[in-house]
């Protein structure tokens, strides 16, 4: 159980923020004129899916709609809109590789598929033990330095076979030393 | 190397930082704007400039200004369009990667021209990273009373915040771009009204792309008639040029578009030549949307004339045999590389990016991708080369936002100049799985008839 969660008085877990991260809440709310705090809230769920686990549940989408003083509808219709939401638990490290045509002629295709036979999965899929996703997507502004892969806040560029076997293994190396 | 009114001092150690960009001589355009001219002078001085908006659309920044309502008592707002998305384009990235005070510097004199006390930079989601670094060069500025109350005792108060998206294609537009800056999902808004009388939360807004707000920097500096004498006809001052694909030397290349396509491409200032010693095919000069051109009408256009990198030129001929300087993402395609597949990868970005809103876009990109993806996999029939040119004629002009158009033109495009590749396709469906067409005469030295 991920130590976001607590029990409530009913005895149901709910996704709380820590006072730091409402604080953080409010600064971004304050970005924004009187009574447009609406407006916070696409960074609002960026910090919602990076606390919570990766993804956006319901129960969080609830909280953030509540945090904001609007309806859960209002979020629900941008958190489905916007591509870097998950709505489903997604593995710790996710390898977004783009496969749009300034990548394809450089041989994204290549990368993507050798990630997939390397990981055994395919685009969409999480390994078994929930270490890794491959998620294809749409160009990320990197064309000139394809083909390439966003993992977590950074870009991954030029990428060759070798490269990718490196950031797989250091990605293990990382949740080991978690651990 | 050209002149460099933006990238000059990239290189420099530690320019991210504010102590050495103002060293380097940052921030002057904040000491002249703020202390000597007033926001109708800035105004002015960008209209004489004749920059035109480095988004994509080249429309002419000085007038988008001066359009801004002055309603009493209503705040303003600029608001920077950092949402680079068009495939092929990354040069704000560059910009702001490299040397973030040019832009904040440029967004400060912009406030100030178009009163804005709260301005925002919307940048896309995936720039995670950049936000950090940007918001960095915000705290710098406003640590050295660049930003905040009473800058330089103007008595102008200005704040700038980083507002990230988050994966959408569509926000680029500046009304979807508005919607999801008040929280909602990226839906452009039918125009009228236009941003400037009603734009973010119901107030007059201006929405200038990054590029376009850091030239405000050099234009102030120098002066609108200074820069002005840069570059060639409508296409005044410097151009960042982000060059991908099949070159040497991939990367954002500033030039001041009086060089020619064929100089940029082989020259071992820019792009350095074709890699792997291959040859070029063809190109898309401006970003994903615009028409890809084969090599002969790409290095001189169908009158023969030598293409130069500008505005009019790169459009010289319209859409039957020229294209668009668009965004600057500039995607050189060589011998080895399949059209067919190339067009399906684009239509399906549009697919995925569409929002939805307008059928013609919604469906229409969709159906163009499923004929696509049946000719590049040996499915096609001869009849689906008619009917994608159809959809796509459909899409164009039917849509609220100019998605629908830049999904249809890459289509119409490949289509009018590669026909003949598609036809491939359809007649000889095991040989297309097997390799790609090559050349044909597209890399020929003369005129290619317009197939439709």
């Amino acid at each position: 159980m991920h130590n976001f969660l607590k029990k409530n008085n009913l005895g149901f877990y709910m996704v709380t923020f820590s006072e730091q991260e409402l604080a953080k809440v409010k600064e971004i709310i304050s970005h924004y004129p009187e009574g447009k705090q609406k407006s916070a809230l696409l960074p609002v769920l960026h910090l919602a899916q990076d606390t919570f686990g990766g993804w956006l549940s319901t129960e969080t989408m609830d909280y953030v709609a509540g945090l904001l003083s609007i309806e859960p509808i209002e979020v629900y219709e941008v958190a489905t809109f916007y591509s870097m939401y998950n709505l489903k638990p997604m593995g710790k490290y996710v390898f977004e590789v783009c496969q749009t045509g300034p990548c394809m002629i450089v041989g994204s295709d290549n990368i993507i598929a050798y990630i997939g036979s390397k990981l055994g999965i395919r685009p969409g899929e999480t390994t078994s033990d929930g270490m890794f996703s491959l998620k294809t997507v749409e160009c990320l502004g990197a064309c000139g330095y394809a083909p390439m892969m966003q993992l977590g806040k950074h870009y991954r560029e030029h990428l060759t076979p070798e490269k990718v076997d490196a950031i797989i293994a250091e990605c293990r190396n990382n949740a080991a030393a978690q651990n | 190397m050209g002149v460099q009114l933006l990238l000059e001092k990239v290189k420099v150690e530690g320019i991210r930082h504010y102590d050495v960009y103002r060293r380097e001589g940052g921030y002057r355009s904040v000491e002249k704007a703020l202390k000597q001219m007033s926001p109708e002078a800035i105004v002015e001085e960008v209209k004489k400039s004749g920059l035109r908006g480095r988004g994509g659309a080249g429309f002419p920044a000085g007038m988008k200004w001066s359009f801004i309502a002055k309603p009493e008592g209503v705040p303003r707002h600029l608001v920077c369009n950092a949402d680079e998305s068009e495939p092929g384009t990354f040069k704000d990235r560059y910009l702001m990667e490299f040397i973030p005070h040019l832009l904040i510097e440029g967004l400060i004199v912009s406030s100030y021209a178009l009163g804005s006390n709260d301005t925002y930079i919307y940048i896309r989601g995936e720039y995670a990273w950049i936000a950090d670094i940007l918001e960095t060069a915000i705290e710098e500025a406003k640590a050295n009373g660049m930003l905040g109350k009473n800058i330089l005792q103007s008595g102008f108060d200005c704040n700038i915040y980083v507002h990230r998206g988050a994966g959408a294609y569509i926000c680029g537009e500046e009304t979807a771009l508005i919607e999801s800056l008040e929280g909602k999902r990226g839906n452009p808004r039918i125009k009228p009204p236009f941003p400037a009388v009603q734009g973010v939360w119901m107030r007059p807004t201006v929405v200038n792309n990054v590029e376009t707000l850091a030239a405000v920097v050099p234009i102030i500096n120098n002066g609108g008639e200074e820069y002005a004498k840069i570059g060639v006809g409508k296409s005044t001052g410097t151009k960042l040029i982000s060059a991908c694909g099949n070159i040497n030397r991939p990367g954002v290349y500033e030039i001041d578009m009086t060089i020619s396509v064929e100089e940029f491409i082989y020259s071992d200032e820019f792009c350095g030549g074709i890699a792997n010693g291959k040859r070029l095919k063809a190109c898309i000069p401006g970003g994903s949307s615009v028409p890809i051109l084969p090599a002969n009408l790409l290095l001189k256009t169908a009158k023969g004339e030598t293409r130069l990198m500008n505005y009019e030129s790169l459009s010289d001929g319209g859409f039957v045999s020229g294209s668009m300087m668009g965004s600057g993402g500039f995607i050189v395609l060589d011998e080895d590389q399949c059209i067919v597949k190339n067009t399906y990868t684009l239509t399906r970005f549009y697919r995925h990016e569409s929002c939805g809103q307008c059928s013609p876009c919604r469906e229409g990109t969709g159906w163009m991708e499923k004929i696509l993806w049946r000719l590049e996999n040996g499915e096609g029939k001869e009849s689906d080369i008619d009917l994608l040119w159809d959809i796509q004629r459909r899409i164009e002009g039917n849509t609220i936002c100019p998605l629908g158009d830049a999904a249809a033109w890459p289509v119409a495009a490949a289509i009018r100049h590669f026909r003949d590749e598609f036809e491939w396709h359809v007649h000889e469906p095991l040989e297309a799985k097997r390799r790609n067409y090559g050349l044909a005469h597209y890399a020929d030295p003369i005129h290619v008839p317009v197939a439709m």
